[in-house]
């Protein structure tokens, strides 16, 4: 046990840059197909406008892949060898990491043309044994707000690392 | 129609191939290797195989209960994780039952089963249904 050093608990404590993401109608219509989804309101603007939305509709779940651009979208040289960000992998020992468990809410739907600003944070850190030694738990918070200030969603995510 | 706490979630089966990995991490900009690169997947991280994202599980979850109540049915909440990987081969199928219904709120029990019955992944999710 004590795999968590200072140096870990400081990285966790520092700001991020809140990111701002553009939701283009290809962003939406590519993450629909990518899930499988048919419905013509994630990809046609008159099917989204029949079904109540302003534009092309995102599936509900679409705010992940705001966060990952958030997180992912950085040169070459800011990537580590697992294809993790520079930036999101805490600096510590453990060299694999997998997705725990996550809770989204949802306020608001997001359409094509919404400005969308996530925020995150880390808000705890805590270590468990494993069978295989060692397993950090990562948990953050991000928060999702429209272009009005309306709040679109909040997710708070744990990622696992061993 | 708001359906009543306890009815059965008709199932859905899921079986992700090398497109759809690869789709999703395109999609959402996600380069972790263990989606792609078997190699790697299997000598550094030690898994049999290429795993299926545990987002794009939660998004079969919703698609469960939007496949059964159609549009009426708007996910406001959902709570999911991951208790053993899914990989690359392996047929979902994802299921569940509502646990609760208070007016128009409908929580549904969630699950996603290997086919040797292991729970991939299960959860909790919070629709708003139109009647």
């Amino acid at each position: 046990m004590g795999v968590i050093t200072e140096e870990a608990r400081r990285w966790a404590e520092r700001d991020y840059p809140d990111y701002a993401f553009t939701v283009g109608e290809r962003d939406i219509q590519k993450y629909a197909h990518a899930i499988g989804e048919t419905d013509p309101m994630h990809f046609e603007r008159a099917a989204a406008v029949e079904a109540g939305y302003a534009d092309v509709v995102a599936p509900p779940l679409f705010p992940y892949v705001i966060r990952m651009h958030a997180a992912h979208l950085v040169g070459r040289d800011d990537l580590e060898p697992d294809g993790s960000a520079t930036a999101d992998v805490p600096p510590l020992d453990t060299t694999r990491a997998m997705a725990g468990e996550t809770t989204i809410d949802l306020e608001q739907p997001v359409v094509a043309g919404d400005v969308v600003t996530v925020t995150k944070r880390i808000v705890d850190m805590y270590e468990k044994e494993g069978r295989s030694g060692a397993l950090v738990f990562v948990i953050m918070e991000f928060t999702f707000t429209n272009q009005r200030g309306d709040l679109v969603a909040r997710e708070r995510f744990t990622r696992i690392y061993r | 129609m708001i359906p009543r706490a306890g009815t059965e979630i008709p199932t859905i089966t899921r079986a992700p191939d090398a497109i759809d990995l690869f789709m999703f991490s395109g999609a959402s900009w996600l380069i972790h290797r263990i989606h792609y690169d078997l190699p790697f997947t299997t000598e550094h991280d030690g898994h049999p195989g290429l795993l299926v994202h545990g987002p794009l599980q939660g998004t079969y979850m919703v698609q469960t209960v939007q496949r059964w109540l159609g549009r009426a049915a708007r996910l406001v909440s959902i709570t999911y994780r991951h208790l053993a990987p899914a990989y690359l081969g392996d047929s979902l199928e994802c299921g569940g039952s509502v646990a609760a219904v208070d007016g128009d709120r409908v929580t549904c029990e969630l699950w996603i089963h290997k086919l040797d019955g292991t729970v991939a992944t299960s959860g909790t999710a919070l629709f708003e249904v139109a009647p």
